[in-house]
């Protein structure tokens, strides 16, 4: 009698256990936002700043129509160059950010969403709270966690007038109508609820680096390169959970491209270390992000002409303070082959 | 005697492929020498742009006047088809993508960007330090076209 006693007590333990575990688990992963009403209220929004924030951000790099849906997509007025704001370079042509693009990563493939002003297919509708807090908390308006794919790792450390900033420049841009689709990805990645967990651990706005009594350009580098400039995401090593190695910040990373783990890229040091930047100066590195050339005369090619497609843009003191940054921070040597 | 005749020709064959491979080891040699050219007169022109040596038109003129006749000079014969870095001829000593060959129009497109950016860094160059500033960016953007979409990174 007492054995047949013990297997119902047991059971329920389990049950119980496995329901609080379950519970708890899913109170630690709820979505958290970090941005209030009264925090955006605040704000005047400069669409000046905006625009130069974009070009910080490289926001077109990733989230640019995908040209072979460009005929689909576009009027032809679109396609026309120009800019509604004044920039004292020739006219580029306006983005257009429906989107599109793929990335190939070992989770899966993520499919750059249309950020374009569209009101149903891209962001048009969204308020600035929800903006706000999709780029700062990594939390999109429907209240639920956005794939890190999308850097809000970084920009997360944005000042919110910067933000707002942002989506008062998107919004001026042309409306693209594109359907997202959905990321292709593999279980359990494909849960996104698990983010919670993962932002829990790994996610926070502290800066990457200790920098002890720098002058104010350096600390604008930072902001710029930590932040919004997000440059990290690219140069720094990953771990299997996709987790920056911070004690490894921007000294390089070999990137899987895709499932097949042969096939990897490899992202340049860009400390001041030998295996690094070298002794590139701090004129040559302003030079490299105004003109994409190298000392040497070499031009940047692949992602990173699209980078400096971005910081030709920028204003010189922006294209200084991340020089200034980045001979600032610690000198590391590449990953070994 | 069938044995002697395959033996042969499989001999030419491999003799053939060998004589292809090296020619297009040799274009691939020679347009890399064709950008060390860019190069050396972008850094004639860009260095005093940097500041890092001192302006002088003349030397800034024919900087940019060679940059252009480089631009304009007919260099298919260092493209040919099999030379990409997913070619066997071309695995390891180039970074050219295939898409320069399979998407090739829009190569031709980008080339004339640059053409057209070295026209007006020509008429800019003589003008002072700040126009040659300004052009050798225009510049820069007009190489960055080719190399974002047709050379692969390192590795």
């Amino acid at each position: 009698m007492s054995n047949h006693n013990k297997i119902p007590t047991s059971l329920a333990s389990l049950t119980f256990i496995g329901a609080l575990t379950g519970g708890l688990l899913w109170w630690l992963s709820a979505p958290q936002t970090f941005i209030t009403q009264e925090q955006v209220n605040a704000i005047k929004v400069d669409v000046n700043n905006g625009r130069h924030l974009f070009y910080i951000g490289g926001c077109a790099s990733c989230h640019q129509l995908v040209p072979s849906l460009l005929k689909d997509t576009l009027s032809n007025n679109l396609l026309k160059e120009t800019s509604s704001i004044k920039s004292e370079e020739a006219p580029i042509p306006l983005p257009q950010l429906g989107g599109g693009k793929r990335f190939t990563t070992p989770f899966g493939t993520f499919i750059a969403p249309n950020i374009s002003p569209d009101k149903v297919t891209g962001i048009g509708n969204w308020s600035d709270l929800a903006f706000a807090n999709a780029l700062i908390s990594g939390i999109s308006p429907k209240g639920e966690h956005y794939y890190p794919a999308f850097p809000y790792t970084s920009y997360t450390r944005m000042q919110l007038q910067d933000v707002l900033d942002l989506k008062a420049y998107l919004s001026i841009l042309p409306s693209i109508k594109r359907q997202n689709e959905a990321h292709q990805l593999s279980f359990p990645f494909s849960i996104r609820r698990t983010l919670g967990l993962w932002k829990r651990i790994f996610f926070n706005s502290a800066p990457l680096v200790k920098l002890d009594n720098v002058s104010p350009i350096v600390k604008r580098g930072q902001y710029l390169v930590e932040g919004p400039g997000h440059c990290g995401e690219c140069h720094t090593q990953r771990n299997k959970l996709g987790v920056l190695n911070k004690h490894r910040w921007l000294a390089g990373a070999v990137l899987e491209a895709g499932n097949n783990e042969a096939e990897t890229i490899e992202v340049p040091n860009i400390t001041h270390d030998e295996t690094g930047l070298g002794d590139w100066s701090e004129d040559d590195i302003i030079n490299y992000l105004e003109t994409g050339f190298t000392p040497e005369y070499d031009v940047a090619g692949d992602v990173m002409a699209e980078v400096i497609e971005n910081t030709s843009q920028i204003n010189d003191k922006d294209r200084a303070a991340i020089a200034a940054y980045l001979l600032a921070i610690p000198m590391l040597s590449s990953p070994e082959e | 005697m069938k044995i002697f005749k395959y033996i042969m020709l499989l001999f030419f064959a491999s003799l053939a492929l060998n004589s292809l491979a090296a020619s297009i080891e040799k274009s691939i040699e020679a347009r890399q020498s064709y950008m060390n050219l860019f190069a050396f007169n972008l850094g004639i022109a860009g260095d005093m742009a940097k500041g890092k040596s001192e302006y002088n038109a003349e030397l800034a003129k024919i900087a940019a006047k060679n940059l252009l006749s480089l631009a304009k000079m007919n260099n298919s014969a260092m493209w040919p088809e099999g030379s990409s870095n997913q070619d066997e001829a071309g695995k390891g000593i180039t970074r050219a993508k295939p898409a320069l060959w399979s998407t090739y129009p829009e190569a031709i497109n980008k080339h004339k960007k640059l053409v057209t950016a070295l026209e007006r860094f020509s008429l800019l160059v003589g003008e002072g330090r700040e126009s040659l500033q300004k052009g050798i960016k225009s510049v820069g953007r007009g190489c960055g076209g080719c190399h974002k979409n047709f050379r692969a990174k390192n590795k």
